[in-house]
C-alpha cells in the first residue's frame, strides 16, 4: 500500500510536468536556478571547512531558517500540493498504520524536498576534516529534512482544516502580505541595529539548538567542537522532537481521514449594493461589478493594499537615507500600479467571463466598466498622493505639477492596461484560491507582459515627465501648470483611446479571450 | 418570423489531431422542443459553444434566427440565452445581483430587470437565497441561478447546456413546467442530456451525435421509430458490444 501511493505521487509529479512544454521549462530554470544555489552553498560549506571558528552555529542557523521556511511559506503561502491530502483518502479503507507512513513519505517525492535534502547535505561538507563530524552532519542534514517535511505536513493539515472557512482565508492573506511587505524594513532595522552580526550568531544558534528547529544540526558542530554533554542532550530532543512530530502528523492524518469537510458560513448580502448606484447602462454594470470585485475578492485586495504600504516603504527608505525626495514620487507611483491593476481583470474572470461573451455586450462598455471602477477607487488616494507630498514640505508651487503627473500616471496606466489586457491574458490564481499562489512555469510570459505594458506607458507618459522634471529643478509655479494641463489633456486622451482601441480588440478577439481564461493561461 | 431558430451548417472544429465536431449541419425549427443527445466526449458542448460564440469553428456557420453568429455575434446574441457547461458565474456577487448583472449587461432597462429578477428567483425557488453569495449555493442552485441569468432578456432561443444535471427533482419538475410554457408560447429550447427518457417525455425533436458526427435528427419520432429513444441511441451510437458484465461482481457467489 505504501509503494501505490508513492507511485501515485510519482506519477502525479511526472504528469504535472507534462501538462504543458512551458511549465516544464519554467520548472526547468527554477531547478537550475535553486541548483546553482546549492552548488554556491556546497562550495561555500566546501572552502570554508576548518576555517570558520563558528561553522557548527552557522549550520544551526541555516537548517533552522530552512525548518523555519517549510513551515511558513507552504502552508501559509504557496499552498501545498494537496492531491495527496489525507482527506482526500476518506474514501478509500486503507488501514491507518499504511496510511501514515505512506503519506509522510510521499511529501519527500517533491522537487522542492529533494532540493532541501541536497542542499543541506551539501552544507555539512564545511565538517570535511572531521570524519566523524562529517557522518553525523549528513546525518543530521537529513534528519533536518525529515523534520521540516513533517512540520509543513503539520501544519498544512492544521491550515487546511481553518482555510476551509473563507473568512479566515482571506483575512491571514491580508495580515501576511502586509507582514511579508513590511518584513524588508524591519529586518534591516534590527540588523544595523546590532553592531556586528557575528555578536548574534552564536547566541542565537545556541538558542536554536535546544529547539526543533535546530536540534539536529546542532549534533556535527558539538562532535567537531567535543562537547559530549551537549551532543548528548541535542541527540535525546532529536529523537523526541521527530518522534513528536511523526506522532503529530500521523494523528492528524487519521484525524483527517474520518472528518467530512466542514460546513461554511454563508456569507450575505442584502439588496443590490453598487448595482444600484451604478448607472443602468452596460458599463455601468460592468463597474458595478468590478467595484464589489475589488471589496470582495482577495486577489484585488493586493493592488489595494500597494497604497498604504507604498508611502510606508517610501518613508522608512526617507528614514534611513535621511532624504525624503521619494515621497514626492509616491502619486505617479501609486497611480501608475493602480493603473495597472486592471491588466489581469480577464484573467481574474476565468470563465465567468463566459457571460460577457454570452450577453454579448460591447468590447468599449466592457473596458470602460472595468477602467471605471478601478478609477472610481483610486482618484482619491492618488489625488492624496500628489497633493500631501508638497503640502507637509510646504513646496506649494509643486502641488499642480504633482497633480498632472500623477493623474496622468493613473490614466495612462488605465488607458495602456485596458489594451493589453484585451490581448492578453496570463494564469492568475483561480477564483477562490490563495491570491499569493503564482501558478508554476508561466514567470517568463507573465514578466515579458508586464515589462511591455510597464514600459509602454512609461514611454506614452514622456511628454508629461519632461514639464515635470523641469518644474521640480526651476522650482517653477508656471511649469508646474503647464504640466498639470499637459497631464489631464494626454491622460484623459490616451485614457479614451485606450477604450476604443482595447474595445475593438476585445471585440475581435472574445473567442480566443474565453478559451485561453479555459486554461487559465 | 424565422422558420429555423438555430440553423447550423457544416460547424467543424479541431483540437490538435482530435477532430471534436466534423461537419455537423442541423436545423432546429421554431418553437420546438430540441433535444441533444450523445455519450460523453461526443462533441455536443464543443458544438454548443461554438454556436452561441464561445469558440470560433474552424469552418461552416451557425445562424441565430437567421443572424450569422460570428458576423454579426451583437445582434444574433441578443436574441438567445445560453446556459453554458462547465463554466464559473461571478460567483462573489449575489444570486439577486447576478441576475441583475446579467440583465444589464445586456442593455435592459433598470425597472424591467428589477422585476423580471424577482420573478425568476421566485420560480427558481430562490427567492429566500437571492441575497446569499452565489459561491456558497450548492450546484443544483447555480444550475438554476445560471439559468435565470440566460432568460431575463426574454430570448426567443434558449440553449441549455445539461441544464438538468445535479438539479433536485422538485426543481427539475419546475424548470421543466417554465420550458414548457415557453415553447407554448413560441420559444425554442435545444437542451443537451444524456437522459434518454427525459429527452423522450420533454422533446419535440431529436439529434444524435457521437464522435463529433451527425448520427439522427427529426422529431423524436422518425428517430426513434418503433424503439424507446434509449434503445436506438445505443443503436445508432453502438456501445453495447460486451454482454459478459462483471462476473466478480456478483458478490453472492462468494
Amino acid at each position: 500500500m505504501v509503494a501505490h501511493i508513492l507511485k501515485l505521487k510519482l506519477r502525479l509529479l511526472a504528469n504535472g510536468f507534462k501538462r504543458s512544454v512551458g511549465q516544464l521549462v519554467g520548472v526547468i530554470i527554477g531547478g537550475v536556478y535553486a541548483l546553482g544555489l546549492i552548488v554556491m552553498l556546497t562550495l561555500a560549506a566546501w572552502f570554508t571547512a576548518g576555517e570558520s571558528a563558528i561553522a557548527g552555529e552557522v549550520s544551526i542557523i541555516v537548517a533552522s531558517l530552512v525548518v523555519l521556511g517549510w513551515a511558513v511559506i507552504p502552508p501559509l503561502l504557496t499552498g501545498v500540493d494537496l492531491t495527496l491530502e489525507p482527506s482526500r483518502f476518506v474514501h478509500f479503507g486503507i488501514p491507518q498504520k499504511a496510511l501514515g507512513p505512506a503519506l509522510v513519505l510521499s511529501g519527500f517525492i517533491s522537487v522542492p524536498a529533494i532540493l532541501t535534502i541536497v542542499g543541506l547535505i551539501g552544507g555539512s561538507l564545511t565538517f570535511r576534516y572531521d570524519p566523524l563530524a562529517l557522518v553525523v552532519g549528513i546525518v543530521a542534514a537529513i534528519i533536518t529534512a525529515v523534520m521540516a517535511v513533517l512540520v509543513c505536513q503539520y501544519l498544512t493539515i492544521m491550515a487546511t482544516a481553518l482555510r476551509a472557512k473563507r473568512r479566515f482565508r482571506e483575512f491571514t492573506f491580508a495580515v501576511l502580505f502586509l507582514i511579508l511587505v513590511c518584513l524588508g524594513p524591519i529586518i534591516s532595522s534590527i540588523a544595523m541595529a546590532a553592531s556586528s552580526l557575528v555578536d548574534l550568531v552564536v547566541p542565537i544558534a545556541n538558542v536554536l539548538a535546544y529547539t526543533p528547529l535546530g536540534a539536529a544540526a546542532a549534533l556535527p558542530g558539538a562532535i567537531a567542537a567535543g562537547n559530549y554533554v551537549q551532543f548528548g542532550i541535542c541527540l535525546v530532543l532529536t529523537v523526541i522532537y521527530l518522534a513528536g512530530l511523526y506522532w503529530l502528523v500521523s494523528r492528524a492524518t487519521a484525524k483527517a481521514t474520518v472528518t467530512p469537510p466542514p460546513e461554511q458560513q454563508a456569507a450575505k448580502q442584502s439588496g443590490l449594493g453598487f448595482f444600484k448606484y451604478a448607472p443602468s447602462n452596460p458599463a455601468g454594470a460592468v463597474g458595478a461589478r468590478a467595484l464589489t470585485y475589488w471589496f470582495k475578492d482577495p486577489r484585488y485586495a493586493i493592488g489595494v493594499l500597494m497604497v498604504p504600504v507604498l508611502p510606508l516603504i517610501f518613508w522608512f527608505v526617507g528614514n534611513q537615507s535621511g532624504n525624503y525626495t521619494m515621497m514626492f514620487l509616491l502619486g505617479p507611483f501609486i497611480g501608475i500600479l493602480l493603473g495597472f491593476s486592471i491588466s489581469a481583470d480577464i484573467s481574474y474572470d476565468n470563465t465567468a467571463f463566459a457571460l460577457h461573451v454570452l450577453t454579448g455586450v460591447s468590447g468599449r462598455a466592457d473596458r470602460a466598466g472595468r477602467a471605471l471602477a478601478c478609477l472610481t477607487l483610486s482618484i482619491i488616494p492618488v489625488l492624496a498622493a500628489a497633493i500631501l507630498p508638497g503640502a507637509i514640505s510646504g513646496e506649494v508651487w509643486r502641488i499642480p505639477g504633482d497633480i498632472g503627473m500623477s493623474l496622468a500616471a493613473l490614466l495612462v496606466a488605465l488607458g495602456v492596461a485596458s489594451v493589453a489586457s484585451a490581448r492578453y491574458t496570463y494564469a492568475v490564481p483561480l477564483p477562490g484560491d490563495n491570491p499569493m499562489k503564482t501558478p508554476p512555469g508561466n514567470g517568463m510570459r507573465v514578466a515579458l507582459t508586464q515589462l511591455a505594458t510597464f514600459t509602454t506607458m512609461g514611454v506614452l507618459l514622456i511628454p508629461v515627465i519632461i514639464p515635470y522634471l523641469i518644474a521640480w529643478f526651476q522650482e517653477s509655479q508656471g511649469l508646474s501648470f503647464l504640466t498639470l494641463g499637459i497631464g489631464l489633456v494626454l491622460g484623459i486622451g490616451l485614457f479614451l483611446g485606450g477604450l476604443v482601441l482595447g474595445g475593438k480588440w476585445y471585440e475581435n478577439r472574445a473567442p480566443e479571450l474565453m478559451q485561453a481564461v479555459m486554461l487559465n493561461k | 418570423m424565422n422558420q429555423i431558430a438555430l440553423d447550423i451548417r457544416g460547424l467543424a472544429k479541431q483540437f490538435g489531431p482530435k477532430v471534436a465536431v466534423d461537419n455537423v449541419s442541423l436545423q432546429v425549427p421554431s418553437g420546438s422542443f430540441y433535444g441533444l443527445v450523445g455519450p460523453n466526449g461526443a462533441g455536443k458542448t464543443t458544438m454548443l459553444s461554438m454556436a452561441t460564440g464561445l469558440l470560433r469553428p474552424d469552418a461552416g456557420q451557425a445562424l441565430v434566427n437567421g443572424v450569422d453568429i460570428w458576423a454579426d455575434p451583437q445582434a444574433a446574441k441578443a436574441t438567445m440565452g445560453v446556459l453554458a457547461d462547465g463554466v464559473r458565474q461571478f460567483d462573489r456577487l449575489t444570486g439577486r445581483q447576478l441576475v441583475t448583472y446579467s440583465g444589464l449587461l445586456r442593455g435592459m432597462e433598470r425597472a424591467e430587470v428589477t422585476d423580471r429578477t424577482e420573478d425568476l428567483l421566485r420560480v427558481m425557488d430562490l427567492s429566500d437565497d437571492g441575497d446569499k453569495l452565489v459561491v456558497d449555493y450548492s450546484a443544483g442552485m447555480t444550475k438554476k441561478i445560471s439559468l435565470a441569468t440566460a432568460m431575463i432578456h426574454s430570448p426567443k432561443l434558449l440553449v441549455l447546456d445539461e441544464p438538468f444535471e445535479a438539479v433536485d427533482p422538485v426543481s427539475a419538475a419546475n424548470i421543466r413546467d417554465i420550458l414548457n410554457d415557453y415553447v407554448k408560447f413560441g420559444g425554442t429550447v435545444i437542451v443537451s442530456s444524456h437522459v434518454m427518457d427525459l429527452v423522450q417525455r420533454m422533446c419535440t425533436h431529436v439529434a444524435v451525435i457521437a464522435g463529433g458526427v451527425l448520427k439522427a435528427q427529426g422529431s423524436v419520432d422518425e428517430v426513434r421509430g418503433e424503439m424507446t429513444l434509449e434503445d436506438r441511441f445505443v443503436d445508432l451510437v453502438g456501445g453495447r458490444a460486451n454482454n459478459e458484465g462483471l462476473s466478480w461482481l456478483r458478490t453472492s457467489s462468494n
